[in-house]
């Protein structure tokens, strides 16, 4: 896999909830294009987003930082924010720049839909 | 084993460091959690040297197991105008929460993801040494 292209594909699940698989490098490019799939699902009603994070394997700090700001602008409107697929190093960069005290992690898809269905805000 | 890299400031460029560490880790029989955190170290450490060192940076990897564990290290170096390495506090979430600014965070991970971080900077030259032993997980 070439790790320099993002690959993003975004969905809306069910009513209120969103969904945005990324794989690739997050760096200011790759977390722009999370931020502005989430925006767009943001804009159209989703208030509970999911990030799987599947095939990403290499972060640095300005894509998670751009990442923050999602998180904020859904707190802002009382939102939802979670990831699932998460490597450990990602893991431990989303704990150490605090990411995981606002959003819920989850290890895989599967397991994150069957708790975010059914509490997504309207 | 030794792996020197000349890097130019082009994007994307710290990639090319984090696959070398990807190749030297995998030979020194690096769990793939240290592996990834190395990477990751990595990276913050060439867009710091991008971003403050004024020019090409040299990466320079290689194996030390001269205290019966070994491990990979790697040295960052560029020609910038240097800085205190006291005079960086650790960034945290909650500073940055709600500030319009929430870069800074590179030094910050690479302590907490390599195991040893040395930093020598004097106006002209820093070196970012990094250390990642074998058997640790991230």
């Amino acid at each position: 896999m070439n790790e320099e292209q993002m690959k993003l594909s975004k969905d809306v699940v069910t009513e209120g909830f969103g969904l945005i698989a990324a794989a690739g490098y997050i760096n200011n490019e790759g977390g722009q294009a999370i931020a502005d799939a989430a925006t767009e699902l943001i804009a159209g009603g989703c208030g509970t987003l999911l990030i799987d994070l599947e095939g990403t394997r290499i972060i640095n700090s300005i894509g998670v930082s751009i990442l923050l700001e999602i998180m904020e602008k859904l707190l802002e409107d009382k939102g939802r924010l979670a990831f699932c697929n998460l490597t450990p190093t990602i893991s431990k960069t989303f704990e150490i720049m605090g990411l995981v005290q606002y959003a819920t992690i989850f290890p895989d898809r599967e397991t994150a839909q069957s708790k975010l269905i059914g509490n997504a805000s309207v | 084993m030794e792996v020197v890299l000349h890097l130019p400031v082009v994007p994307n460029v710290e990639l090319v460091a984090a696959k070398a560490v990807e190749t030297v880790g995998g030979a020194l029989g690096m769990h793939q959690s240290g592996i990834e955190a190395a990477s990751v170290a990595v990276v913050e450490a060439c867009l710091n040297a991008m971003e403050h060192g004024g020019g090409q940076m040299v990466v320079r990897m290689s194996t030390d197991d001269s205290s019966g564990r070994p491990c990979l290290v790697i040295d960052v170096e560029d020609q910038g105008m240097g800085f205190d390495p006291n005079e960086t506090p650790r960034n945290s979430a909650t500073r940055v929460h709600g500030c319009t600014s929430k870069r800074g965070w590179g030094l910050t991970l690479i302590r907490e993801l390599m195991d040893e971080v040395q930093i020598r900077s004097n106006p002209g030259q820093t070196v970012v040494r990094m250390r990642k032993y074998v058997e640790n997980a991230p």
